[in-house]
């Protein structure tokens, strides 16, 4: 089920219905009502892949209570590795098999050794894989860590890992924050259920006006490579920049107002990554809950800053290689894992002071869109002949013909309208003012602004979040 | 949920559904106003200039971009219209001639690309591009429900219909894209240098890949719209003819045949001229695999001309 479809709104409001005014009294039956809506709402794209879910959280279950009560270190650590091996177990035959048995068979070609057959397989990848299974397997590693209690209650475990707003594309949510909110009886504030959907429209506007306006022109360009020049790609590439951050950014933001409907608090997951004036800032800024996932699971137990300089900036480097692997099984996120690892070494190496100022955010903007090349473009060849164009045929900029030009239009209002907001927040550290006016008329005129520009702006079909292929 | 709580939300919710109901109106109105006005620009102007012209044409083309380039309906008549609109198909073209006059003889071309009609995949959503008259059309309100595109959203709001056509309306509002008194809805391309070069790389490395079908069975829904449209002109005497607008190079004809044999079978006039230029194809003729120059399509509309003017 998309956010951005009808069939979720009906799905929302008959949950919250029953949530708000049929189990409000039973904590044990708001969870399973939230249960029973995430495995619909998982259900709606492959019911055949909730049993992986369901899976998960039984053998989570299980490890998190075999962790906290073995007093011995060696068979807790035993046990860690159970949940360790299961869940990456699974994300790696999902996601990673094919990708692994054809690089290797590529890498054995290349060297004149032709394989008489391969066994790759025609696996179907489960939507939001890569985020519960992170999510599950930070209660584990929290438990044997010492810093969390597993829970007994399964019904609020089993909320915990398939909580619906978050289940496909985040924010993963540590178990320390989320898995308490299930233990207590929510409750429900005017405050924060006019906030929550304050949250979901600017998502929305995020989503289908920024993103979707802006994927118009982006997939023109990256998907026909052979027919445009240097300009061109730049004008997509910064249009890409704003595409992926109004797409996940948008879905973050309506998870997080969704889960407020609900009573629930998620992490933020985005701060203005744009305005950030160095590349380590942006990573504190961009996709927050899975940065600082590797920062406590992968680069603090590799030994983080805490060790020489030269293995700093290796457990640095090899984190973003980690992570680029972690967004797709293909080796433009490799790359760009490995280039944004790049960025960071080589600024603690050159950059001896924080930076600040103007010339370093748009110094910053450009690292990271060269990065995005990568990201967006088709396959590793596409990547760098946009680069070979980029730096030695500006050529003509491509503007497109009808319905293109409208689309690029809209994208480019929309995304003036979104930094004025954003650097009205960065710089005079004040919100959107309409929309959080004291006057209650005003506000509503703020939020009919919004949905009338979603609804001759935006883009309505079913178009689907880029991150949900992650 | 307490009741102070349960009173202020549902406040909340009612008063930003009512706001923007009632607001929606407001603006609906106003957009129609305006967009009646606009009689320029392939979004709405295109559309309003068929409406208020339709009765008098003789000739009328229909199709998507290949019909809009390709089709000089003035060579066949005076009183020709181009109505091919980029991104449509047999829905769009469906429910357009059904708004045609009854019991006027007019002449009906309807450019296919014949692939189109096997996919499966085809709902017949092209027709939503003419949701802007959803609420003001019952023609246009019954095809659009036919094909149970519900669009919830626009049966309340009834103003998304203008989605995406807002900034176009304004712009043409007050600065008309061409003075449509002499547009005949042909939209020629007269290709420049680069283009020319970037089809002349694009020959050079790319391999003609054969591009066939699994399966030729034909979608449901455009053998309706086929139908639909046979029963409206042969019952308001116009004349229907299919057409298949020249290919660069169409490497696989088995669609070409397929449908040539179903149209017969359907007692439709069907004319494939995908083929047209393959004695004597010269780069000047076209600017992509697709689409001809100007100086293709004014070819293809003599060819055009030969077959309708000469026997009526």
């Amino acid at each position: 089920m998309f956010f951005n479809s009808i069939d979720f709104f009906i799905f929302l409001l008959i949950v919250f219905l029953l949530y708000w005014l049929v189990v409000y009294k039973n904590l044990k039956f708001q969870n399973v009502l939230i249960v029973i809506a995430s495995y619909i709402f998982y259900g709606w794209w492959d019911w055949r892949f909730l049993s992986l879910i369901a899976l998960s959280t039984i053998v989570d279950y299980i490890v998190g209570f075999r962790v906290y009560e073995t007093r011995n270190l060696l068979f807790k650590k035993r046990w860690l590795w159970v949940s360790i091996v299961f869940n990456l177990g699974l994300l790696g035959f999902f996601k990673y098999y094919n990708f692994f048995i054809e690089s290797w068979v590529d890498l054995f070609s290349s060297v004149g050794y032709e394989f008489q057959s391969t066994r790759t397989l025609q696996v179907i990848l489960p939507v939001g894989i890569s985020f519960y299974t992170f999510q599950t397997l930070s209660y584990s590693i929290d438990i044997y860590r010492g810093k969390l209690k597993p829970t007994r209650d399964f019904i609020a475990f089993a909320a915990f890992v398939s909580f619906f707003p978050q289940l496909v594309a985040g924010p993963i949510e540590r178990a320390t924050n989320l898995v308490p909110q299930f233990l207590h009886k929510r409750t429900f504030t005017y405050k924060t259920f006019s906030y929550g959907i304050k949250l979901m429209i600017w998502g929305f506007f995020l989503k289908l006006v920024v993103a979707d306006r802006a994927a118009i022109y982006v997939n023109a360009v990256y998907n026909n490579v052979d027919n445009h020049d240097g300009l061109t790609f730049i004008a997509a590439t910064i249009l890409f920049a704003f595409q992926i951050y109004g797409d996940f950014a948008g879905y973050s933001l309506i998870a997080i107002g969704v889960s407020k409907l609900f009573g629930f608090e998620l992490m933020t997951n985005f701060k203005r990554p744009y305005f950030s004036a160095s590349v380590s800032e942006f990573w504190t800024r961009w996709h927050i809950s899975l940065s600082t996932w590797f920062r406590d699971y992968l680069y603090i137990p590799l030994g983080g800053n805490r060790v020489g300089k030269f293995r700093w900036l290796f457990n640095l480097f090899i984190t973003f290689l980690i992570s680029g692997l972690w967004h797709g099984s293909n080796w433009t996120f490799v790359v760009w894992g490995a280039l944004n690892g790049l960025y960071l070494t080589l600024e603690i190496l050159v950059f001896k002071k924080k930076r600040k100022g103007l010339i370093n955010v748009l110094f910053t903007f450009v690292l990271i869109n060269f990065s995005w090349i990568f990201f967006r473009a088709n396959s590793i060849e596409n990547a760098f002949y946009i680069i070979k164009k980029v730096f030695t045929s500006p050529g003509h900029l491509y503007i497109g013909s009808g319905d293109d030009i409208t689309a690029s239009l809209y994208a480019t209002l929309a995304i003036a309208i979104l930094l004025v907001v954003e650097m009205k927040k960065e710089y005079f550290n004040t919100i959107f003012s309409i929309s959080n006016n004291k006057s209650e008329l005003i506000r509503l005129i703020g939020y009919a602004v919004l949905i009338y520009m979603i609804l001759y702006f935006g883009v309505f079909g079913k178009s689907q979040f880029i991150y949900f292929q992650f | 949920m307490d009741k102070t709580n349960l009173k202020t939300t549902l406040k909340l919710i009612v008063c930003i559904l009512l706001a923007t109901f009632i607001l929606d109106k407001v603006i609906y109105f106003t957009f129609n106003f305006l967009s009646d006005k606009v009689l320029s620009g392939q979004a709405i102007g295109k559309l309003n200039h068929y409406i208020i012209t339709k009765d008098t044409i003789d000739v009328v083309a229909f199709g998507n971009s290949r019909t809009n380039r390709h089709i000089n309906t003035q060579k066949i008549s005076s009183s020709g219209f181009n109505m091919g609109v980029d991104g449509t198909s047999i829905a769009y073209s469906a429910t357009l001639i059904k708004m045609l006059p009854k019991n006027k003889e007019q002449i009906i071309i309807v450019n296919v690309d014949t692939k189109n009609a096997f996919k499966d995949s085809y709902s017949g959503d092209d027709v939503n591009r003419l949701n802007v008259r959803y609420h003001r059309d019952k023609i246009i309100k019954r095809e659009i429900d036919n094909v149970n595109l519900d669009d919830y959203i626009q049966k309340f709001y009834w103003s998304k219909g203008y989605n995406g056509k807002v900034l176009g309306i304004l712009k043409n509002v007050f600065i008309p894209k061409y003075d449509y008194r002499t547009y005949y809805g042909y939209d020629p391309i007269y290709v420049n240098d680069t283009q020319k070069q970037i089809f002349q790389n694009y020959l050079k490395y790319s391999d003609p890949e054969v591009d066939c079908l699994d399966s030729y069975t034909m979608n449901s829904l455009y053998r309706y719209y086929l139908k639909e449209m046979k029963v409206f002109c042969e019952e308001n005497k116009k004349k229907l003819i299919l057409i298949t607008a020249p290919l660069y190079r169409d490497s696989c004809k088995e669609d070409n045949s397929k449908f040539t044999k179903i149209l017969k079978e359907i007692d439709i006039e069907y004319y494939d001229y995908s083929d047209l230029f393959i004695e004597n194809n010269l780069m000047k003729y076209w600017k992509d695999e697709i689409h001809l120059s100007n100086e293709g399509a004014e070819v293809f509309s003599d060819t055009l001309q030969e077959l309708l003017v000469t026997p009526l």
